[in-house]
This record gives structure tokens, sequence and C-alpha cells, in this order.
């Protein structure tokens, strides 16, 4: 029968999903039976959720202008007619 | 991000030869993880915009050095990780986190939770606004020393895997794996805090006991 505490050292293994089943099983038992660790493992997952809605969807146009500017300059600072071309190629606003 | 081992050395190949179309491809196709990752690390609009320039220069200055012993994409994010953690390290240290025993709840001596835990994740959103709750996170995360923020950024903002994450920063999996749980219970501990002072007692339903005691975040 598994403790709380056991439960505690078992948690990141079980959400990263890599307990031998039997374990798993025994822990999940564990969870059915103790409101506190569910809520304790609940809430850990949940904020890894949230950290996983942090992720930048989208980078501003300008931004995007801007590095392929700064990467023409420092790139290939003698040949401007190709980057030019480059750029104008790859603009995307 | 995943790119087949042929398509990865034809682009490496013109990658080198500084190809017009590799190179802005290779920049539509990273630059928004880039900078979102750079963002995330160093907490710093200004900061990221400066990574995101300086690791591209790189990478297009450095092709020729990369040997191909991890994915281009791995490589790209050590260099990424690498150059926010330099900002983030010039700034003064922020405070070490609880030991990860200190972020769990308290524990009788028989190795039982001593105290009620709230199930926040279940609070519907009109008692807890799911968005106040992802500002909460950032501002969470910009408190995790360097250590423990580029595991969590790398793992969970990302979505990098385990393996992927040990190699970009160069960790063992029992390292990533403390980092990694102990900036968890942090992250959680702070929304926990917070959700709990944000909610009324009556909405906070999982409790263990019969003893309405003090309750744990």
């Amino acid at each position: 029968m598994l403790k709380c505490r056991d439960v505690g050292q078992l948690l990141y293994e079980y959400v990263e999903q890599r307990l031998e089943p039997p374990v798993s099983r025994q822990l999940e038992q564990h969870l059915a039976d103790c409101p506190g660790c569910l809520a304790f493992i609940n809430t850990y997952k949940q904020t890894m959720r949230l950290s996983s809605e942090l992720r930048c969807r989208d980078i501003p146009p300008e931004l995007q202008q801007k590095l392929r500017s700064f990467i023409k300059t420092k790139l290939a600072p003698h040949s401007p007619n190709l980057w030019d071309r480059f750029r104008s190629c790859f603009s995307t606003s | 991000m995943a790119v087949a081992p042929l398509d990865e050395h034809e682009l490496i190949k013109q990658l080198r030869a500084q190809n017009e179309a590799a190179l802005g491809a290779f920049m539509a196709q990273y630059e928004t993880r880039v900078f979102g990752l750079a963002l995330r690390l160093t907490g710093n609009r200004q900061d990221a915009e400066e990574v995101l320039q300086d690791v591209f220069l790189t990478v297009f200055q450095k092709i020729d050095s990369f040997r191909g012993d991890s994915k281009l994409s791995s490589w790209l994010y050590r260099i990424a990780t690498n150059a926010a953690l330099m900002k983030l390290r010039k700034r003064p240290k922020v405070q070490q986190i609880p030991l990860e025993e200190e972020l769990g709840p308290g524990m009788t001596e028989d190795g039982m939770i001593a105290e009620p835990v709230v199930d926040w994740s279940r609070l519907p959103n009109d008692e807890l606004d799911r968005k106040e709750l992802g500002q909460r996170i950032e501002q969470a995360m910009n408190l995790l020393p360097a250590d423990y923020r580029s595991v969590v950024v790398l793992r969970d903002v990302e979505g990098l895997s385990a393996q992927e994450a040990c190699e970009v920063l160069s960790l063992s999996e029992a390292a990533l794996k403390s980092r990694l749980h102990r900036g968890r219970l942090f992250l959680r501990k702070q929304l926990a805090d917070y959700a709990v002072s944000r909610t009324a007692p009556s909405s906070m339903t999982q409790q263990t006991g019969v003893n309405p005691g003090p309750q744990h975040a």
C-alpha cells in the first residue's frame, strides 16, 4: 500500500508516464482513495498545461523584417543585389 | 520542427552555401520558436529581440562547425538557450527556490498528507479566471532561477522531449528530472497560493480527513 510520501516521490515518473504498469496501478489505487494526493497531482498537471500555453505562437512582422535586415547586413555586406532579392523573397508582411 | 534526415542533410548543405532560399526558409521555420524561447527565458522583450538576431547570425556563420551529431534543431536551441541565459545571468541573481519537500504538502510522521489540498484545477472559469492564471504563471516563471527556468521552458513551454532538452542543456536525465520537478513544484505552489487567495472557502471541495484544519495550497 503506497503512502502519500511515496506518491510524491513517484509523481514525476507518473506524469512522464515512465512508471512500470504495476506501480502505476498502485499509484492510481492510492489516488482513488486519497483526495489530497489527487488534488496535488491534478494541480501539478494543470501547472504543466498552463506552462504549455505560454508558448509563443506568433512573431511580430516588424521583428521578422528587422531580423532579415540584420542578417543581410551582417552576413553578406558585399553582395547587396543578391540580398535585396533574398529579402524581397521572404518578406512576409 | 521535425525534419527528415535526408531533408536535414540537404538543408545543412544549402545553409553552408548560404543559399538564400534555404536561409529564408530556415528563419521562417524557427524564428517564432527562437523568439518565444528567448522571451520566456529572459522575460524581457528587448533582450529577446537581441537574442533572436544573434542566434540566427551565429547559426549561419557557424554552420560549418555543425558536426551533425545532434539534430539541427537541437543545435539551434542550444545556441538560443545559451544566448538567452547569458543575458539572464548578467542580471542580479534571483533568490533560490525552496527545497522539494517544502514545495509539497506537509506530511505526517508516517508519510500521509497532513492537511487538506485544494484542487484549483477543477474550479470553473468564473471562479478562477484562466487568463489571470496565465499571467500568474508568467510572473512565477520569471522568479525561477536560470537553471530551473531553462528546463521548464524547454520541456513544458516549448514541448521538447526529455532527451532533446538534455541534449540542448548538456544535462543528465537525473539532473533534468530534479530541476524540472522542482521547477514545476515551485510554479504549482505560486499558482496554488494565488488560487487559494482568490477563491471563496466554500468552493474548496477537495479535502482530506474529517478535521477541517488549515488548508494547504
